[in-house]
């Protein structure tokens, strides 16, 4: 596939842009509390409460779990949009992932990535960018981006590329997890879960020397152990998103 | 300066403390200083297999909470110079012991032994995650079975980020893999897994290979350690394990399946 940025019929470019967000500072994580509060406010000044998008910084909050996806929901039930997160530990960020929200470094970390990537937007749009793109400037930030990851990813280690592509010289074991915005290249057996294109982007891949994958998954569509065609097991593989199914074949 | 060694494995029941019984007994059998402590605290069970559960006062914790020195809680043993046995507390949990104490104790004992070897207790909580902090190198006990080597896995991940070495980004832990209960006619069967799988999913340097045999429980119960047994496939096999530990390089022995004799078909196998 390639997009040529020169034709006419382009269906979309990408552009940089700040834009006015409010940012919703929590200090607390109980949702009941946030909803009382919530409530308050919105008989105070109920102008301001009309889909208004939101990014919830967690960075005040000491905790290693959210109820996320509740605390979204009482947002949303007081007409807030939840747009992304910003701050919290991994899980958080995994699961604002998971909710379909982005996700922002905190705001040390997050000046600091903004300098090293100053073309870049950071919404989670990008990493389609990244991955689609062919044009000579965006090439560097999508290298940028690439983790390289030398060694074996042992079971219950996690090893993921927020914002590319993630290839691991070596194996994935059984119980590991390796995700990726972009694709995933295992140059080695792959035993453990391979989620590639976390954020959408159907057109990531994952390719592997030998696959022996717990999980396969590319944009949310999965496909576990049991899925997949035992001819296809043991041997060098690639996996893509085609005609809305997970597609798997042999490599080469 | 002592080398720090931990024993580890994540599955219980594969043979550590056996391992590092028979480890640290050989390296003191060749002269080198040598202190194994039991890390299992609340399920103490290195004094059995070193056959000193009778003389032993003080324990760790007790050394940790300043109740008894360090020299009073050492064990000498009886069958080898050189070699002292630092025992676990069986009525104390986990929790009683602490990092900064941990800390503290190896480092006493850095200066007076040439070998500081810990027996870590099985899973991945707080007394495995301290037995293997300060450690130097360590040794990952397998048996030749899929969830055995899926914990192995597991523990060698936390090895690469859970340790000091790992903290503070120098050199990381030098990892050995030590498969024991390794018995070649069943690995020829299909019950168990070949050394050759175990290397590719693990792959870490192999330090020896230790088949099952009898000689092991014997040893166990008894209290003696293996390494003792020096006409044993096992005692033999820990010896060359212990001859890698100090760096000289042997082939591997009694991974293959042995051609039976006539003789010893008739009287029986040489695995005792």
């Amino acid at each position: 596939m390639s997009l040529n940025a020169d034709s006419a019929d382009v269906a979309f470019t990408f552009k940089g842009g700040m834009l006015p967000m409010t940012v919703m500072e929590l200090t607390s994580a109980d949702p009941e509390h946030i909803r009382r509060q919530l409530a308050g406010k919105l008989s105070q000044s109920p102008a301001f409460f009309q889909h208004t998008p939101v990014v919830l910084s967690v960075e005040k909050l000491d905790e290693p779990h959210l109820a996320l996806e509740r605390i979204c929901a009482v947002c949303r039930d007081h007409k807030l949009l939840p747009v992304a997160v910003r701050g919290g530990s991994e899980p958080v960020r995994q699961s604002a992932w998971a909710l379909g929200l982005g996700w922002f470094a905190p705001v040390e970390e997050g000046r600091a990535r903004a300098l090293e990537s100053v073309s870049r937007t950071p919404e989670p749009a990008d990493d389609e960018a990244s991955s689609v793109s062919a044009s000579a400037t965006d090439e560097i930030s999508s290298h940028a981006a690439t983790r390289l990851f030398r060694g074996t990813v042992r079971s219950g280690q996690q090893v993921s590329a927020a914002d590319g592509d993630l290839i691991v010289i070596g194996a994935v074991n059984a119980g590991a997890e390796v995700l990726a915005a972009g694709s995933i290249h295992v140059y080695g057996a792959l035993r453990g879960r391979a989620l590639a294109g976390i954020h959408g982007n159907t057109h990531a891949g994952i390719y592997c020397r030998e696959l022996e994958a717990e999980l396969l998954s590319v944009a949310g569509n999965y496909k576990r152990m049991e899925d997949i065609d035992s001819q296809l097991l043991g041997r060098a593989a690639e996996v893509h998103f085609t005609k809305e199914q997970l597609e798997i074949k042999p490599l080469g | 300066m002592a080398r720090i060694i931990v024993v580890t494995s994540g599955k219980g029941g594969v043979g550590k403390t056996t391992s590092a019984a028979a480890i640290s007994t050989g390296l003191a059998l060749r002269g080198k200083k040598t202190v194994v402590i039991d890390f299992d605290v609340g399920l103490r069970n290195l004094d059995l297999i070193m056959g000193c559960e009778r003389r032993v006062v003080y324990d760790l914790v007790n050394v940790i909470q300043g109740e008894a020195g360090l020299n009073q809680a050492l064990i000498r043993d009886k069958r080898v110079e050189n070699l002292f046995i630092l025992p676990a507390s069986q009525t104390r949990d986990k929790d009683a012991l602490t990092q900064e104490g941990v800390a503290e104790i190896l480092e006493k004992l850095k200066d007076e032994f040439d070998f500081i070897i810990c027996d870590s207790p099985a899973g991945i909580e707080r007394g495995a995650q301290l037995a293997m902090y300060f450690a130097d190198e360590a040794i990952v006990v397998t048996n030749p079975e899929v969830s055995s080597v899926r914990d192995s896995d597991r523990i060698l991940g936390l090895l690469a980020s859970k340790t000091q070495r790992a903290e503070r980004g120098g050199d990381p832990i030098k990892e050995h893999l030590l498969v024991t209960r390794y018995n070649p006619e069943r690995v020829t069967t299909g019950d168990m897994l070949t050394l050759e799988d175990i290397r590719e999913i693990l792959s870490v340097h192999l330090l020896g290979l230790i088949p099952e045999s009898e000689a092991v429980l014997r040893a166990s119960n008894q209290g003696v350690p293996v390494t003792h047994d020096a006409s044993s496939d096992a005692g033999q096999a820990y010896s060359d394990t212990v001859s890698r530990l100090l760096g000289e390089e042997l082939p591997l022995r009694f991974h293959e399946v042995q051609r039976k004799g006539l003789l010893s078909r008739m009287f029986g196998g040489s695995r005792r």
